[in-house]
C-alpha cells in the first residue's frame, strides 16, 4: 500500500462509518446477544458434562495415558510424524513458522485489497493452516481409547502397546530404524519420551520393537503361532531354532502331531521373514549371550578389527585353530574341567587347571556349560567347539552389526576393582555387599529383594541397569546415582558399576532370594513364622539349605540370646537381614523357642502329623479364606477331616480321591486349583500328599 | 438531581468525553462476525470472575491442591458450577479467540491501518494457551499431571534454549510441588497482567482506529 492507498483508505472508512451505525446500542445490542448465547452455552456445558477430576497424580504409575486439552491435541498428533532425530521439527520448527507467518502477516502481504477472494494466496494458506489442524484433532480424537481389539483378545503385545505407547503414538509408529527404536524404549535417545525401560523386562522391549517394525508380521503371529505360543517364551528364544521351526514345519520335532502346517507352502518367505523380525530384535547384547556366551562367556579376544570379526561372524567355520583335549590333559583333568566350567565351587582345582590349559585362548573368561555331561563331552572330543556356525545365514544384517557392536564393546574390560569401591561406597549400605538386598532405610517394613541373583541378572539388559542407577527409582526410595541426574557418579562410574553386577552373572552370589512379602508379617505363630520366611534357606524342618542347618552341633553352639541376635540383627553380606526391622520382638522370641524344637533332621516325613506339619501349612495358605467362608477348613483336626461343601475333602489313605489333593495338583474336575493367589511349594504340597497317604494322623 | 450529580463528576472526570468517544462513536454496518472480539472479551471477564472465586479455595501445593479441587467439584455449594464454568470457559475462549482471528484474516482486518492491533492480538492468542497450558496442571490429578510431564517434556526439545525452558518450569529435575507453586504463578499472577495490559492496547486501538468494514468483493 502506498501514500495514495492509504489516503484512499481512509476516506473510504469515514464514508462507511457515515453510513454506518452507532456503537451503543447497535453493536452492543448484537455483542450482549451472543455473549448471553456464549454464558448460557458455557453453563449448560457446566451442568451437564461438568469438570472432571481425576484420581490423584501418581507419579509412580507410568501406565496413565497422558492426553492434552483437545486445542493442543493438533500439536500432540503433529509431533508424532516426527519420530526420533526429526523430532525438532515437529515441536518446535513447524509450530514456529506457522507462529512466523501469523506475525508477519500485515508485513508480507501488503496488497491494498482486502476482500479473501482477492488475496488467494493468503486465503489457501489460512485454510491450508485451519485443514491442517481439523485434521490433525480429528484424527488425534479418532485413535482415542488405545486399539480396543488389542484389551479384548488377550494378545499381549498388543495390550503392552496400548498401555505404553498408543497414548502418545496413536495405533502405529514412523521409526527409522531398529537400533533407533530399541534404543528410544530404552529411554536413552528420544527427548519427548519418558525413559520405560526401567519398567518394561527386556522381553517386553523387544516385543513392543517387532510390533511397531513389523506389524504384518505380529499379524501373522497372531493368526499362525499364538493359540499354542505364548509370546515371551518365542521372543526369547534362538534364532537358529525359529528359523528350523519354520524351515521344517511338521517335521519339527516339537511341532510333530500338532498339526501346524508346512510353514514353507503356507507362507511366502517375505511373510516368513516378517514373523522372524517381530520375533527377535536386533539387540547385539541378547543376540550375544543367547548365541555366544555359552562358549565365549562375556567376551572373546578378537583380532584384526571390526571387519574381520564381522565376517568370522557371518561366514562361521573354524575360526580358531585348537588342539584336540583328548591327547594333552588326562581324563581326570577333562572332569575337572567339566566340572569347573558346569559348577565352578564344586571344582576348587579347575581354576588353576583351566589357567594352564585353556587361558592361552579363552584368557581369565571361563566359558560357562548348564550341565557337566555336554562340557564333558565336548572338552573330551577336543576341537568340536571351534566351529561356529555361519551366522549370516541367520541373522539379518542389521542383527549381525548389533552382534559386532556389542561383542567390540564387550572387550573393552573394565577395571573391577575400582567398581567394587564404587559398589561398596555407594550401593553396599542398601543391597549388601553381595546384592543380596536388606531392609530399606527409605520406607519401613519394606525390603530390597536381591539384585544378585541369576534371574534379576537376566531379566534386566544393561541399558537397563544404567538407567535404574542413573536415574534411581524414586518411588522405592532410590535417589539418582548420575550427575546428569544430581548424583555423585559419572556416566564412565555408572558403566563401570553395570559391569561389576554383570560380572555376578557368571556366578551368582544369591542363588535363591528369600521371598519376603512386603509389609508387617501378619502371622502370629511361630511356625507358620519360619515356613514363610526362614524356611526358604534353612529348609522346613531347619535341615539347612542356603542358610545353617538346626543340627545338634548348632543348637549345642548357641545360647537363646545368640539366636535372638542373629535373627534380630542379621549377617552382614548374606541373605539373613537384619528381621527385627520386620518383626516384632515377640514374634523373635517365639521363632527362637520354635527353632529350639527343630532337630535339623529333613527326615521327619516318616511322621509326618497334623499338629507338627500339616497345620502350619493349613494355617499358612488356606485358613485366611477357609477360616472364615465356611465349607472346608483346616483350623483344628477334627474339623480338617469331616467339613467339605460335599462330604469329607480329605479321605485318608486315598490322597487321589482326597478333594483336598486333587485342588492342590491341580486334578479335581472342577478345574479348581488351590491356594488361588499363591504357589504352593512342591516340598509343603507333597507333605500333604504323603500325610493322606499315611492315613492323616493326628500326632 | 441525577444530573445535577452527573454534571458534579463529569466535571471531576470528563466522563461523558469517554462515553461519546466509545460507545456513541459511528461504526460501519457490520455483520454477526464481528461480535466474536467482543464475546471473546467476555469470556476473559467470566474467566477472571471464575477464576479469582476458585483462588478463595485453592492451595497451591500437591497434596492440598487435588484435595482443595475436589472440596470445590464436590462439597462447595455450587463450587462444580464455578469450576465448571471456568474449565469450559477455557475452551470457548480458545475457540472463539481463534474464530475471531479468522474472521479478521478473512476481512484483511489486520492491514493498514490496524497491525499493532494485529500483533497485540497474536500475543493474546499466544497468552490464551499458555493459560490453558498452566492451568491443566492445577488440578494435580492423573490427567493433570502426565499432561504436563508430555508438555514440558516436549518444551525441552527445541535447541539451545530447551533445557533452560524445561528448568524454568520445573524448577528442578522433575514435576514438584516447585512445578505446581510456578504454574500457579504464572496462571494467575503473571499471565492475567500481560493479559489485562495487551487487551487494554487492543481495545483502545480498536476505538481510536476503529472497526474494520466488511470488505466488498472488489476491495
Amino acid at each position: 500500500m502506498d501514500q495514495e492507498e492509504r489516503k484512499q483508505y481512509l476516506e473510504d472508512y469515514e464514508k462507511a462509518k457515515k453510513k454506518g451505525i452507532p456503537f451503543f446500542p447497535d453493536a452492543v445490542f448484537k455483542d450482549a446477544v451472543v455473549a448471553l448465547v456464549v454464558f448460557l452455552v458455557i453453563v449448560g456445558l457446566a451442568t451437564f458434562v461438568g469438570a472432571s477430576l481425576e484420581e490423584i497424580a501418581d507419579p509412580s504409575d507410568e501406565s496413565f495415558t497422558p492426553r492434552p486439552e483437545w486445542y493442543f491435541l493438533f500439536l500432540f498428533q503433529l509431533f508424532k510424524f516426527f519420530p526420533g532425530s526429526l523430532e525438532v521439527v515437529g515441536v518446535f520448527v513447524i509450530p514456529m513458522v506457522a507462529l512466523v507467518f501469523l506475525i508477519l502477516l500485515p508485513w508480507t502481504d501488503r496488497s491494498p485489497r482486502r476482500h479473501w477472494s482477492g488475496r488467494p494466496v493468503v486465503t489457501s494458506i489460512t485454510l491450508f493452516l485451519l485443514a491442517g489442524a481439523l485434521i490433525l484433532t480429528v484424527q488425534a480424537l479418532l485413535e482415542e481409547p488405545p486399539p480396543a481389539a488389542a484389551s479384548a483378545g488377550g494378545d499381549q503385545v498388543a495390550q503392552l502397546y496400548s498401555t505404553n505407547c498408543s497414548g502418545c503414538h496413536g495405533s502405529a509408529v514412523a521409526v527409522a530404524s531398529r537400533d533407533e527404536l530399541l534404543e528410544a524404549i530404552r529411554g536413552e535417545t528420544h527427548e519427548g519420551m519418558l525413559a520405560w525401560n526401567p519398567e518394561l523386562t527386556a522381553d517386553e522391549i523387544e516385543a513392543l520393537v517387532g510390533f511397531v517394525l513389523s506389524p504384518t508380521g505380529h499379524v501373522l503371529f497372531e493368526s499362525n503361532c499364538a493359540d499354542c505360543h505364548d509370546l515371551d517364551s518365542l521372543v526369547a528364544s534362538d534364532a537358529i531354532e525359529l528359523r528350523r521351526a519354520i524351515d521344517e514345519g511338521p517335521d519339527y520335532p516339537p511341532h510333530e502331531n500338532v498339526g501346524v502346517p508346512v510353514w514353507n507352502e503356507a507362507l511366502n518367505s517375505v511373510d516368513q521373514g516378517k514373523i522372524l523380525a517381530f520375533l527377535t530384535a536386533a539387540d547385539g547384547q541378547r543376540l550375544w549371550t543367547q548365541e555366544c556366551a555359552s562358549c565365549h562367556g562375556q567376551s572373546v579376544a578378537v583380532s584384526g578389527g571390526r571387519a574381520a570379526l564381522e565376517d568370522v561372524i557371518r561366514t562361521g567355520g573354524a575360526h580358531l585353530d585348537l588342539d584336540a583335549f583328548q591327547a594333552a590333559p588326562g581324563p581326570d583333568d577333562i572332569e575337572t574341567l567339566a566340572l569347573y566350567v558346569s559348577d565352578p565351587p564344586a571344582a576348587p582345582d579347575g581354576a588353576a587347571l583351566f589357567g594352564r590349559v585353556c587361558a592361552a585362548c579363552h584368557a581369565t573368561r571361563v566359558p560357562h556349560a548348564a550341565d557337566y555331561e555336554p562340557a564333558r563331552r565336548l572338552i573330551a572330543q577336543g576341537g568340536a567347539h571351534e566351529i561356529t556356525r555361519p551366522w549370516g545365514d541367520f541373522l539379518s544384517d542389521e542383527q549381525i552389526d548389533a552382534l559386532v557392536d556389542h561383542a567390540l564393546r564387550a572387550i573393552e574390560l573394565p577395571d573391577l576393582t575400582e567398581a567394587a569401591r564404587l559398589y561398596s561406597q555407594n550401593c553396599a549400605a542398601c543391597h549388601g555387599e553381595q546384592g543380596e538386598g536388606g531392609v530399606n532405610p527409605t520406607r519401613s517394613g519394606d525390603i530390597i529383594a536381591p539384585i544378585s541373583t541369576e534371574e534379576y541378572l537376566a531379566t534386566r539388559d544393561d541399558a537397563t541397569l544404567r538407567a535404574i542407577i542413573s536415574q534411581g527409582q524414586p518411588n522405592f526410595g532410590m535417589s539418582p546415582f548420575a550427575d546428569t541426574f544430581g548424583g555423585p557418579l559419572s556416566s564412565e562410574q555408572v558403566d563401570l558399576l553395570v559391569a561389576f553386577m554383570r560380572a555376578w552373572e557368571d556366578d551368582p552370589p544369591v542363588d535363591l532370594p528369600p521371598e519376603v512379602p512386603s509389609g508387617p508379617v501378619q502371622a502370629a505363630d511361630p511356625a507358620s513364622v519360619y515356613l514363610a520366611l526362614c524356611s526358604q534357606c534353612h529348609g522346613d524342618s531347619g535341615e539347612g539349605g542356603l542358610g545353617v542347618a538346626f543340627d545338634d552341633a548348632w543348637q549345642q553352639s548357641r545360647t537363646d540370646r545368640e539366636i535372638f541376635d542373629d535373627i534380630n540383627l542379621g549377617h552382614a553380606a548374606t541373605s539373613m537381614i537384619a528381621w527385627g526391622e520386620v518383626l516384632p520382638s515377640q514374634q523373635i522370641q517365639d521363632l527362637v523357642s520354635y527353632l529350639r524344637t527343630l532337630t535339623g533332621e529333613a527326615g521327619t516325613s516318616a511322621a509326618l502329623t497334623y499338629d507338627a506339619t500339616i497345620r502350619p501349612i493349613f494355617d499358612a495358605y488356606c485358613s485366611s479364606c477357609h477360616g472364615t467362608l465356611g465349607g472346608w477348613t483346616g483350623t483344628s483336626y477334627e474339623e480338617a477331616l469331616t467339613t467339605g461343601i460335599a462330604g469329607p475333602t480329605i479321605i485318608p489313605g486315598d490322597p487321589d480321591n482326597s478333594r483336598l489333593v486333587q485342588s492342590l495338583i491341580g486334578t479335581h474336575p472342577d478345574g479348581v486349583v488351590m491356594p488361588p493367589s499363591v504357589e504352593m511349594s512342591a516340598a509343603d504340597i507333597q507333605k500333604i500328599l504323603d500325610w493322606v497317604e499315611a492315613g492323616a494322623p493326628e500326632r | 438531581m441525577a444530573s445535577r450529580l452527573s454534571e458534579w463528576f463529569d466535571e471531576r472526570t470528563g466522563w461523558r468525553g469517554s462515553w461519546t468517544a466509545v460507545f456513541l462513536r459511528k461504526i460501519p454496518k457490520v455483520n454477526w462476525a464481528y461480535t466474536l472480539g467482543s464475546a471473546t472479551l467476555f469470556v476473559l471477564v467470566l474467566q477472571f470472575v471464575t477464576g479469582i472465586l476458585l483462588t478463595l479455595y485453592y492451595v497451591p501445593e500437591p497434596q492440598q491442591a487435588y484435595a482443595s479441587v475436589d472440596y470445590v467439584t464436590n462439597e462447595l455449594p455450587f463450587g462444580w458450577l464455578i469450576r465448571g464454568i471456568h474449565h469450559w470457559g477455557a475452551s470457548a475462549m480458545v475457540l472463539l479467540a481463534v474464530l475471531h482471528m479468522v474472521r479478521v484474516i478473512a476481512y484483511g482486518a489486520y492491514k493498514y491501518p490496524r497491525e499493532v492491533t494485529w500483533i497485540t492480538g497474536v500475543a493474546l492468542l499466544l497468552l490464551t494457551f499458555a493459560f490453558g497450558f498452566t492451568g491443566y496442571l492445577l488440578p494435580w490429578d492423573q490427567r493433570a499431571y502426565w499432561a504436563t510431564v508430555v508438555g514440558t517434556e516436549i518444551g525441552a526439545v527445541p535447541p539451545l534454549v530447551g533445557d533452560f525452558t524445561k528448568d524454568l518450569m520445573l524448577g528442578g529435575d522433575e514435576i514438584s510441588g516447585l512445578t505446581l507453586s510456578r504454574f500457579f504463578g504464572a496462571h494467575v499472577w503473571v499471565l492475567p497482567s500481560l493479559t489485562v495490559l495487551l487487551v487494554a492496547i487492543h481495545l483502545y486501538l480498536v476505538v481510536r482506529n476503529g472497526i474494520s468494514a466488511p470488505p466488498k468483493r472488489n476491495e
